[in-house]
């Protein structure tokens, strides 16, 4: 039933973001919520489940962008695995921390789509300034709230190994 | 995170889990070494996909269109914004059969010597609707609700009655995505029909376009309407592209660039014309040659 409730989740998070989230924008920057889905079901979930839904989000989004094929897939895909390879190795993380890792993925990620468009130097510069590092800060304010949201009311206890294994004492605190 | 009774990391060991994560990052070598291949696969996998997906977006985008429309008419007020609609829409309609007119009359006096007058040949396009906008900021698009199945091929022109807007770069079944004129990854030939210079006008990152590769003797100036070339098939020649707002002449630099601001606010756009089918006029491909009139500028508002 939970996993019907989450496929459905996914499937209607991409026309969310293409309708509403675009109407609602701030300054024409939309926050990537693809991304910020996978990176946290990678982060409570772990490794697999977080390039499982990396790449169904991504591959949408390749279905429905203008950018080069599979790029948004393993983007996204990568995101949910580096995600469960940090929550590996963290003893927990509060929801404001969870905005370096996002902030820092949308950094990475934005530079690889810059890369992969045909812009010349100068609208590289430009992008980097006036899309890269402000899609970056909103991102990863967005996913404070998404994780706090989360943390809060969803899913109070992770599932993580990593995290499980705090939960019986065996790692730090 | 506990999604469901389904646990992957129970019923696969951390071996399973490694050999995932290795045949993924294969795949993703595979997928930039052999794009035919991938490409046929992310059809395969892309196209039922996208079927399921367009229909919850559809509803969505009317949705959305509804609540923005709604709080748009509370907080303008409704009978002036449904006049400034009316006459908008009525001024793109007049705008885009002015510039019609324009070329033909061009087309006409050119042709005079020859006695010989042929009209643009008509265009076959298809009405779509914007069913959903670029979810990303790094390409500026829109998806639309015709697909393959429609007719709809890659590289096909998309217009307004008023001018370009952009072009087809990707289908599905029952959807494609159109990349904006101001997208930096798109370029259609020009014509500036005052001057008759060529060049290639192309997106900027900052949401502009920009003709390029313009001679630098050309007399290209601010008003100066924008129309297609025709030497790309995307659009017939004489579709309004914009107008020049500025010029930049650098000093030592082979051709002159110039601003333009589009016919179309391609950002609002709801509905759209995909062209199918566009043959450029004979006449018109015939002729390289000067012959301006001092019509082809914008009025000045």
């Amino acid at each position: 039933m939970r996993v019907g409730v989450f496929i459905v989740f996914l499937l209607l998070l991409f026309p969310f973001q293409a309708t509403f989230v675009y109407s609602l924008s701030p300054w024409e920057i939309r926050p990537d919520l693809c991304l910020i889905t996978a990176f946290l079901v990678g982060l409570w979930a772990g490794r697999v489940r977080g390039v499982i839904v990396g790449v169904a989000l991504g591959l949408v989004q390749d279905v429905f962008s203008a950018s080069p094929l599979w790029l948004n897939l393993l983007t996204k895909a990568g995101a949910g695995f580096l995600a469960g390879t940090v929550a590996k190795n963290l003893s927990n993380m509060e929801s404001p921390l969870a905005f370096f890792p996002i902030a820092a993925l949308s950094f990475v990620w934005g530079m690889v789509f810059l890369l992969s468009s045909r812009s010349g130097t100068d609208a590289m510069l430009y992008s980097a300034y006036t899309l890269l590092l402000p899609q970056a800060v909103l991102d990863g304010l967005v996913g404070i709230g998404v994780h706090w949201i989360v943390a809060r009311w969803i899913v109070p206890a992770p599932a993580h190994e990593g995290w499980a294994r705090v939960s019986q004492g065996s790692v730090w605190r | 995170m506990n999604i469901g009774r389904f646990r992957p990391g129970r019923l696969l060991g951390a071996g399973v889990q490694r050999i995932i994560v290795v045949v993924f990052a294969i795949a993703g070598v595979a997928v930039v070494l052999f794009p035919a291949p991938a490409q046929r696969l992310f059809r395969t996998v892309g196209d039922p996909l996208a079927d399921i997906v367009a229909l919850p977006m559809a509803h969505m985008a009317s949705v959305d269109r509804s609540i923005r429309d709604g709080w748009m008419h509370y907080v303008a007020l409704q009978g002036v914004r449904e006049q400034n609609r009316e006459l908008w829409s009525r001024i793109q309609r007049l705008e885009g059969d002015l510039n019609q007119w324009r070329e033909r009359v061009l087309a006409s006096e050119r042709l005079a010597a020859l006695q010989e007058f042929q009209q643009h040949a008509p265009i076959s396009t298809m009405a779509a609707k914007v069913i959903g906008r670029s979810a990303s900021n790094w390409y500026q698009g829109v998806i639309l609700n015709k697909g393959d199945e429609d007719g709809v091929r890659v590289e096909m022109g998309v217009m307004t009655p008023a001018g370009v807007v952009g072009h087809i770069v990707r289908t599905g079944r029952s959807t494609s995505v159109a990349l904006l004129i101001i997208d930096p990854n798109m370029a259609v030939g020009g014509l500036v029909q005052r001057t008759r210079d060529e060049g290639v006008v192309q997106g900027t990152a900052q949401g502009h376009v920009r003709m390029k590769y313009l001679p630098p003797l050309s007399s290209v100036a601010p008003g100066d309407a924008v129309i297609t070339s025709g030497l790309v098939g995307m659009f017939p020649r004489g579709v309004l592209i914009g107008y020049v707002s500025r010029v930049e002449e650098s000093e030592g630099e082979l051709f002159q660039v110039a601003t333009i601001v589009p016919a179309v606010p391609v950002r609002q756009l709801e509905e759209m014309l995909i062209v199918l089918a566009s043959q450029p006029s004979d006449v018109e491909m015939s002729l390289g040659v000067a012959g301006g009139a001092a019509t082809s500028r914008k009025p000045a508002p």
